[in-house]
């Protein structure tokens, strides 16, 4: 299966880089039908040279943020692979850290958050900048690309935290190959409307690292023993219904876990016995 | 056809006829036109080009009445006779000065002299020492009270704009903006300023004037210096126009044109303001509509930095009050200028208000063509300010002792 993944190539189309998206060249949002957008002058210059990391990754972390992830101690065994995921922006306060652990290299974050929580950066941007400190030195990846609406507020996250001159980076999901994993999941079953964000990332680090271990995927609202469990670890909004098909997407990866391709951890986590399978 | 050429031949005479009328009807009103507006703008630009050769020599011409060209020409004898025995400022009160600054008063509409004429007059006045009139000031310092209170009105405060206002646009009569609790927290408690609370105010112009004045130190020692429309005060104008600022005030088609509205960029906009040091920002955020988004945003910006400069609104009804006085002044136009309000509202503030690079014409008072402004060349939209009689307005204040106009170089260094 690592091998069907270089379908998508990774390692190059991962995000947009001055390699792969030359200015003038015209991508469609994966999105959305019959819209496109055409690279210019201003946006190349803010993109990356090359896919920003060394590649191959040896140790990654994908953490979702379900609920199951409360109370499960991991914070220390995700903290210590070489690369840490998270989706969405999560929390990552003194609070969970236990749970979650601090160390972050890349962050999702979806355009919409960036609409409801911080006004679409129009008005004050101070609060954004503050929230995404304690992310440190990462990488924020935003799907701009994907949705038309989503563009500008992807942008203006760029032009933020470049105006403060954190040491966040933001690079721009790369909608080409977002509609490749999106094809390839379809063929193995996937029917939802859009992929879950925590997929593009367990596809992703799958291309991109030697093992992968995912955490707070459990899209159900009972943990293994039966005991209800929120939705998120820090909350429990449930989503628009429809949108995504979790429990097909949890299905795919309980099959790589299966047959090994990665290791899904949806006990608590014990320090001495960390045996990372690959 | 034999019947119906003649028809069609009356026809084609009567289109004739009428495109005859309409071309009449346009000469007509291009002419009524002429005589009522252009007539003396045409008339000065002639008497300019012939005039020319002597300009070196009358610089100094003292006649009074100058209603014809004869006595322009008689004004040729009497400079150089006058040059002989001149020997520096005369004093404010002397008899020659009274003569002098009457012969400005005296003119009554701009219209009512050739450009060139004024010109004259205004560079003879510069013989005369300038003194503040204290009764004149006193009476225009009542007049403002009355219209415009700026000590009380001149910005929106949580004072005279409580929470909840709904607050009158001051051109888009239909638009009104209710004072959130987001907005009101921008306000000023109180106005900043009171009643002549400053001695000496400068208020800086964007004119070409400047160029080359050397007035940056005089600029520089008022103890409250306003500036217009962000002006560039960068290393190779210091010299002319000061680096002091205390007010600076930003339209907001700035932010759209140069700044993207800030909703890219914001650091180029703030690297841009930190040149004013801790300079208030003084904004028309209630000019129309469009303005109110830009112009808040302008305290978010500054919120991201965390700078400590001030950020200060235009009261719409100070504005509109203030148009209202100036149209009874005779000036006309869409709209008035920054400068003037500026200079308004200074002359409540300060006790002695100098205007600098406040100068509309395309040649300085000796005839010498000058940039529109100080640091580059571009020409405002037309018809928008009134400018050349704004200035007339400045020139006559001057007369009276209300204010200083400076349009000399300065005498520095």
């Amino acid at each position: 299966r690592k091998l069907l993944k270089e379908c998508c190539d990774p390692g190059q189309l991962f995000a947009m880089t001055k390699e792969n998206s030359p200015v003038g060249k015209n991508l469609w949002y994966d999105g959305e039908f019959l819209y496109s957008f055409t690279i210019d002058n201003e946006t190349f210059s803010l993109f990356p040279k090359a896919t920003p990391f060394q590649l191959p990754l040896k140790k990654c972390s994908v953490v979702g943020n379900g609920g199951i992830l409360k109370k499960s101690n991991c914070g220390r065994q995700i903290d210590q692979a070489d690369f840490v995921m998270r989706c969405n922006l999560p929390p990552l306060t003194s609070e969970y850290s236990k749970d979650v652990g601090s160390k972050t290299q890349l962050v999702t974050a979806n355009p919409s958050i960036i609409k409801k929580r911080f006004q679409n950066l129009l008005w004050s941007r101070k609060a954004f900048v503050d929230s995404v400190k304690v992310y440190n030195q990462s990488y924020i990846y935003m799907p701009a690309f994907s949705m038309k609406a989503g563009t500008e507020p992807s942008l203006r996250v760029y032009y933020t935290l470049a105006d403060v001159g954190a040491r966040q980076t933001v690079i721009f999901a790369n909608p080409n190959f977002l509609r490749d994993i999106g094809k390839f999941w379809k063929s193995k079953g996937i029917h939802g409307k859009r992929l879950s964000t925590g997929l593009f990332l367990v596809s992703a680090a799958l291309g991109m690292c030697e093992e992968v271990t995912i955490y707070g995927f459990w899209p159900f609202s009972m943990d293994l023993h039966g005991n209800f469990i929120s939705h998120h670890y820090y909350d429990n909004v449930l989503p628009d219904s429809g949108f995504h098909a979790m429990p097909e997407e949890f299905l795919q990866l309980w099959f790589l876990h299966k047959s090994g391709v990665l290791r899904m951890q949806l006990e608590h986590c014990e320090d001495s016995i960390f045996h990372p399978a690959s | 056809m034999g019947y119906t050429d003649p028809t069609s031949s009356r026809d084609l005479l009567g289109n004739r006829a009428l495109l005859f009328i309409f071309v009449c009807a346009f000469a007509v009103v291009t002419l009524v036109q002429q005589i009522l507006y252009g007539r003396n703008y045409l008339r000065s630009r002639l008497q300019f080009s012939w005039q020319n050769g002597e300009e070196m020599a009358n610089w100094t011409s003292s006649s009074l009445n100058f209603t014809d060209g004869g006595a322009l020409r008689n004004g040729g004898d009497t400079g150089t006779r006058y040059f002989d025995f001149y020997e520096g400022p005369l004093e404010f009160n002397s008899s020659k000065c009274l003569e002098l600054r009457k012969g400005i008063t005296d003119v009554k509409v701009l219209s009512m002299v050739k450009q060139t004429e004024l010109f004259e007059r205004w560079k003879n006045l510069q013989m005369c020492k300038w003194e503040m009139n204290i009764t004149q000031a006193n009476i225009f310092k009542a007049t403002l009270l009355r219209c415009c209170n700026a000590p009380a009105f001149l910005f929106t405060t949580q004072k005279n704009t409580p929470l909840g206002t709904k607050l009158k646009y001051e051109v888009d009569t239909s638009g009104i903006f209710h004072v959130n609790q987001e907005t009101f927290r921008m306000f000023p408690q109180e106005m900043p300023y009171s009643r002549s609370q400053f001695k000496k105010c400068a208020v800086v112009g964007n004119g070409g004037i400047l160029k080359n004045s050397r007035c940056g130190r005089e600029i520089d020692s008022a103890d409250f210096v306003f500036r217009c429309n962000l002006p560039p005060i960068s290393e190779k104008y210091i010299a002319d126009v000061g680096v002091k600022t205390d007010i600076v005030t930003v339209n907001p088609s700035i932010i759209t044109e140069r700044f993207h509205k800030l909703e890219k960029w914001r650091k180029p906009f703030f690297n841009v303001l930190q040149t004013y040091e801790n300079a208030s920002v003084l904004l028309p955020a209630f000019y129309n509509t469009r303005n109110t988004d830009v112009s808040i945003r302008v305290r978010y910006a500054l919120d991201d930095f965390e700078s400590q400069q001030s950020v200060y609104f235009f009261h719409p009804q100070y504005l509109i009050n203030l148009s209202r006085y100036w149209l009874n002044q005779g000036v006309r136009a869409k709209r008035i200028s920054t400068g003037l309000i500026l200079v308004t509202a200074a002359l409540e503030l300060c006790e002695e208000v100098h205007l600098f690079g406040f100068w509309a014409f395309p040649m300085n008072p000796s005839g010498i063509y000058i940039t529109h402004h100080y640091y580059d060349n571009v020409k405002p939209r037309p018809g928008f300010h009134a400018m050349p009689s704004e200035i007339f307005n400045f020139l006559h204040m001057h007369s009276k002792g209300i204010l200083r106009v400076h349009t000399d170089a300065c005498n520095c260094c």
